[in-house]
């Protein structure tokens, strides 16, 4: 069982790294999905949002709440790697950011032939991204299967 | 910028390349095309200066037929002008997205953007689902059917003069800046919001929606509502608290066009009055409300005239396996199922409706472009996104938000 325990505010440390960050631009592109634990505080700064850090029994969760009120949650396995990362909300965050060396499997799969607007799915066996929702009311969720923890069910990364 | 490529394949390559493929020389064409839509018997075409009409069809490209795609005739003119006006023809009718959208390419007249007082333009990333759309905010007094609204803040995707896209922006997904993209040579977004992004863009400067743009420069930008792309349906003079989308029933064998009728106004006239339809509030920051489904609450759930088929979970459905169809259900016996749409108000309404399998609709008739039974898996377990086969053979109405109307007050839809 999932055992939520009291959440870590490390929201100034986001803003120095935001600072520092800005400082040393354009290095920004250090993303998470598949990256070290620490690269959420990069989308953090880098979405300008605020962060929260929940252990659970099988992975870390940082929820970060962007200013648009959307929210982008990142869970970390034991590895310390992110494993799975979802969002939800009126905008769509920075998946260039979020989904890292990823993206470009997004876009082309955003990409594929079609005409007006469609969800977007990808079913491999090393990537999972599902995206759908509408103007104001969008959200997704991207994983890395064979990087999901042993116990941790997909179905409630959300 | 555009990175959409116009290949050569027809586009619905799910569906027509796979026919194109394997039927073509081998079967006759069934079906016979011409248009296999019927009104309910007793229903009366509606009539009046607030009636527009709306049809699905292949769409504005012969090259990318669309499928299940519903769109109007817009006017735009020039603020103040009756002569520098133009008529543009399949705009997409959408009711899951708010403002008026307009392909730069097709769009004649020269509108005006609006500026910043330093004489900067203000420039929008328009968020879709699976990419962005950016251009310029201008000002146009439209016209639809006999409604009108004077200098209504609509976008110009796609305009040559200003190619610069933000990296917020282009970082949601790939660009949706042509005609092909787009499948329409516009939108008409006429869901329940009257503005596109809301309260949300006028207290912060948000990634990716709103910019101030010079010649060389980009800077994401607060703006207040009444500058924000606008839904014009909630800006015309009279019957202005909501739509009334009228299709008639598709045939099981699909059809090459649906005519039906896009009323504004709920209660307005003699030809939009609310009847004993369910009325079903919606949330008032998403549009959402729920789907009771297979034992599941689906509380992200949407009706959207924009979305060509019917998109849920359904692990009791077979999925389709040919290459472009993997999303899409394959049942080659067509399956009844039975949903309960729930408002936020509590009031609920059941659904059937019926999964066919989309790898063979229209058979080898590359003319029939509307199908009632097209279904797909939704990338997200929480919701049911109930596209324009849930339209046909219904009368839905859209109330918008904070608007009132003799049942209630919007944001709700009722059908």
């Amino acid at each position: 069982m999932r055992k939520p325990r009291p959440t870590i505010n490390v929201k100034k440390c986001v803003v120095s790294s935001a600072l520092l960050i800005a400082a040393l631009s354009p290095c920004i592109a250090a993303a998470a999905l598949g990256e070290p634990e620490t690269s959420v505080q990069t989308d953090a700064a880098g979405l300008r949002g605020s962060i929260k850090v929940t252990p659970h029994a099988n992975y870390r969760l940082h929820e970060i709440q962007l200013p648009s009120g959307t929210r982008v949650r990142e869970f970390a396995g034991s590895d310390g790697k992110v494993f799975a990362v979802a969002w939800n909300g009126p905008t769509v965050p920075n998946l260039r950011q979020t989904l890292g060396q990823y993206f470009d499997n997004y876009v082309t799969a955003a990409k594929a032939p079609h005409s007006g607007h469609h969800h977007v799915q990808i079913r491999e066996s090393n990537l999972v991204v599902q995206a759908g929702g509408h103007m104001r009311a969008f959200s997704g969720l991207a994983y890395l299967p064979q990087a999901v923890p042993d116990g941790v069910n997909v179905g409630d990364l959300r | 910028m555009l990175r959409l490529t116009p290949i050569g394949m027809p586009s619905r390559a799910w569906r027509f390349g796979l026919c194109a493929a394997l039927c073509w020389p081998v079967l006759s064409c069934g079906g016979g095309g011409g248009s296999s839509a019927s009104f309910a018997s007793g229903s009366s075409t509606p009539t009046g200066s607030n009636v527009a009409d709306i049809v699905v069809d292949a769409g504005p490209t012969s090259t990318k037929p669309n499928v299940n795609t519903l769109f109007t005739t817009v006017t735009v003119c020039v603020p103040g002008s009756t002569t520098n006006c133009q008529t543009i023809d399949h705009i997409q009718v959408d009711t899951a997205s708010y403002g008026l959208r307009i392909l730069a390419p097709v769009l004649t007249v020269s509108l005006p953007v609006q500026t910043a007082g330093n004489g900067a333009s203000l420039v929008e990333c328009t968020q879709f689902v699976d990419g962005y759309s950016w251009g310029p905010v201008a000002l146009a007094d439209v016209q639809i059917s006999g409604e009108s609204a004077a200098s209504v803040p609509v976008q110009v995707i796609g305009d040559a003069n200003f190619t610069t896209v933000p990296a917020d922006c282009s970082s949601i997904g790939p660009a949706e800046d042509t005609v092909a993209a787009f499948g329409a040579n516009g939108i008409l977004g006429i869901g329940v919001f009257a503005q596109d992004c809301g309260s949300n863009c006028v207290s912060a400067a948000v990634p990716a929606t709103y910019y101030v743009c010079t010649s060389t420069l980009c800077q994401a930008t607060t703006v207040l509502l009444a500058n924000q792309v606008q839904n014009p349906a909630t800006l015309f003079a009279k019957d202005n608290n909501g739509v009334v989308v009228q299709l008639p029933s598709v045939a099981a064998q699909g059809a090459a066009t649906v005519a039906g009728f896009l009323i504004f106004g709920i209660d307005t006239q003699s030809n939009n009055k609310s009847g004993n339809q369910s009325v079903l509030t919606v949330d008032p920051n998403s549009g959402d409300f729920t789907t009771l489904f297979n034992g599941k609450s689906l509380t992200q759930s949407f009706l959207d005239t924009g979305s060509n088929g019917l998109y849920f979970n359904d692990t009791g459905l077979t999925q389709c396996t040919a290459s472009g169809f993997a999303t899409f259900y394959c049942q080659v016996n067509p399956q009844g199922l039975s949903a309960v749409l729930q408002g936020q108000n509590g009031m609920s309404a059941s659904v059937d409706f019926t999964v066919g399998d989309a790898e063979t609709l229209g058979g080898n008739d590359p003319s029939l472009v509307a199908f009632a039974t097209l279904a797909g898996t939704y990338p997200n377990t929480d919701a049911f996104d109930w596209g324009l086969p849930f339209y046909y053979g219904r009368t839905v109405y859209t109330a918008f938000e904070k608007a009132a109307t003799s049942v209630g007050a919007g944001p709700y839809i009722a059908f």
